[in-house]
């Protein structure tokens, strides 16, 4: 017996009867490696079954980004129907694209992440040039961080 | 995880629930073993096995009395370290309570808390380090109460800093230890923050970044030391706050909320707010740790203050607006049915560091970040910095304890 509604509620007993049905995948995910050290790291991860995460490389400052099997994409096409583009450098080398990034999610409300992989000044160059368009920035990661990154996003 | 817990100190209970030599023992559970506490004739600190070894009986009906705690059944008492010292029915000189010996933990004071190590005495780490427990006594306080729910969902909302805008956003403007600080006008100015989250060698960081004046962020740090110690980012020159979450059992966690300045002496005014339930601290039942708003009253929730604006939820004091969300998700809430977004990267982070580390330690005998005492010397910040500057470079220094420096702070 309860002394209140928000004891019962509390219960072990009664979380048995939350709703249980399938959480739907609801990103639509970007994930961009900005630099070689970084596609290595994209193209292990894209081997994992995910739900609409799609692999793209960039980094030069074309406004391309290219598929992991060589396609090359716009930018602007690439990123549309996401919600969610999370961007990997290990490096500043991607700068101009970062930046192109942000700017299109800016207009878009689309939600940025950055991970940046490693440490060191290499590292700090790769912050320096996503922190202005990254929501989120995780830093001195690991390949395990974007993983998890990635699978509590339910991407 | 409960083999993790094991390898730290964690606060045990309050040094004020065993206040003089031979005072009542009290019952204390941790890690899902129950135990008694209690303080001898000489002054010595106790942490044993509840139950008399003899008949099982619980010796919170103990007599503390000649150094020792005597089961009042039979007779049979024990010190503090759980040696059996006495067993009446048994001959003069008998050797046999030599062989009688209770499990028991060390349980040593240090600031305002009685802590205990409840792992293995072959690795038993130095004594915690954490600057609020070791500044004068003036200096410092510390409330505890009991969560109804599991440690982990309780702990994770001392990294989550995006619930502060909203569900705290009364007590910003009202709090007699939060208002005023120029800090909180970016907070509420500004309700979609960035965040950083950086590994630290004992946890994490966790920078929170809010437009500030032209060209400039407001930045606020919480440190996380594992396995369940945070800082809250300070406001103006309010002391600083923050907790430690210690599991009781799977369901129930102890919540240890403190207030302290690094320089100057808590004022009679901060103090009692603190013990009036403002700030981080709860207004506890007297004689208990348990709130005055819980579960069983539905946490005095109160609509007509919540339209008036003067709460978020409805629910009055930052502890309890946490402590009721939190219960609300049942004992231990179901994780399959999360939906993280990005802005919950420090949990992610964190739950990550932890199991990794359970892992290591299970696999490999790895020590945990967070043991070693060096890692507890972190402090909050908050900050406002250039743009271009990176929090974690430009606050190497005010991230550290630097005994007689005041805490980084707007």
């Amino acid at each position: 017996m309860h002394v209140s509604e928000s004891a019962r509620a509390a219960s072990a007993a009664e979380s048995r009867f939350r709703i249980d049905v399938p959480i739907a995948p609801a990103r639509a995910a970007r994930v961009v490696a900005l630099d070689e050290r970084a596609a290595s790291v994209a193209r292990r991860l894209a081997e994992r079954p995910w739900a609409h995460a799609r692999f793209y490389t960039g980094g030069a400052a074309d406004g391309l980004l290219h598929e992991l099997d060589g396609t090359a994409t716009p930018l602007e096409e690439a990123l549309t129907g996401s919600d969610v583009v999370v961007v990997l450098a290990t490096e500043d080398g991607g700068r101009a694209t970062a930046a192109a990034i942000g700017r299109i999610c800016g207009r878009r409300g689309i939600t940025t992440a950055g991970v940046v992989l490693g440490d060191g000044f290499e590292a700090d160059d790769a912050i320096a040039a996503l922190r202005p368009y990254a929501r989120v920035l995780l830093l001195s990661a690991d390949e395990s961080d974007t993983l998890e990154l990635l699978t509590a996003l339910r991407v | 995880m409960g083999e993790l817990f094991r390898q730290y100190w964690i606060p045990a209970l309050l040094a004020e629930e065993l206040p003089e030599n031979d005072c009542p023992p009290v019952r204390v559970k941790l890690l899902s073993e129950r135990m008694v506490a209690f303080r001898d004739s000489e002054g010595r600190y106790g942490l044993v096995d509840e139950f008399c070894a003899h008949r099982g009986a619980s010796l919170w009906f103990g007599r503390n009395e000649g150094s020792g705690l005597r089961c009042p059944y039979h007779g049979w008492k024990y010190d503090v370290t759980g040696q059996c010292v006495e067993v009446p029915s048994e001959a003069d000189n008998s050797s046999f309570c030599q062989n009688v010996q209770l499990t028991s933990y060390p349980l040593v004071k240090i600031g305002d808390v009685l802590w205990t190590y409840m792992g293995d005495a072959a690795t038993q780490p130095p004594l915690p380090e954490f600057e609020w427990i070791h500044v004068p006594a003036e200096q410092t306080y510390t409330s505890k109460r009991w969560q109804q729910c599991n440690w982990l969902q309780a702990f994770e909302g001392g990294i989550d800093s995006s619930h502060v805008t909203f569900l705290h956003s009364g007590g910003l403007k009202t709090d007699p230890l939060f208002r005023g600080a120029k800090g909180n006008e970016y907070n509420m100015n500004d309700t979609k923050p960035f965040f950083e989250v950086a590994d630290s060698d004992g946890g994490l960081f966790v920078g929170a970044r809010r437009n500030a004046e032209e060209g400039k962020y407001y930045w606020r740090i919480t440190p996380y030391v594992m396995p369940a110690f945070t800082m809250v980012p300070p406001r103006g020159d309010h002391p600083v706050h923050g907790h430690f979450w210690v599991p009781i059992d799977d369901e129930n966690c102890w919540t240890y909320s403190f207030d302290y300045h690094p320089v100057r002496a808590l004022t009679e005014t901060e103090r009692q707010a603190m013990i009036d339930g403002h700030g981080v601290h709860s207004k506890n039942i007297p004689g208990t740790y348990r709130p005055v708003a819980n579960m069983d009253n539905d946490y005095l929730i109160d609509r007509e203050a919540q339209k008036r604006g003067e709460t978020y939820s409805g629910v009055a004091g930052i502890a309890m607006q946490d402590a009721s969300l939190q219960e609300s998700m049942g004992p231990i809430v179901d994780r399959t049915k999360e939906r993280l977004v990005p802005a919950d990267s420090g949990i992610i982070k964190a739950r990550q560091k932890l199991r990794k580390a359970a892992v290591a330690l299970r696999d490999e005998g790895v020590t945990p970040p967070g043991v070693d005492p060096e890692h507890h010397r972190v402090r909050s910040a908050a900050v406002v910095l250039p743009q271009a500057e990176s929090f974690l470079d430009s606050c190497r220094d005010a991230v550290k304890v630097t005994p007689g420096v005041p805490q980084t702070t707007v």
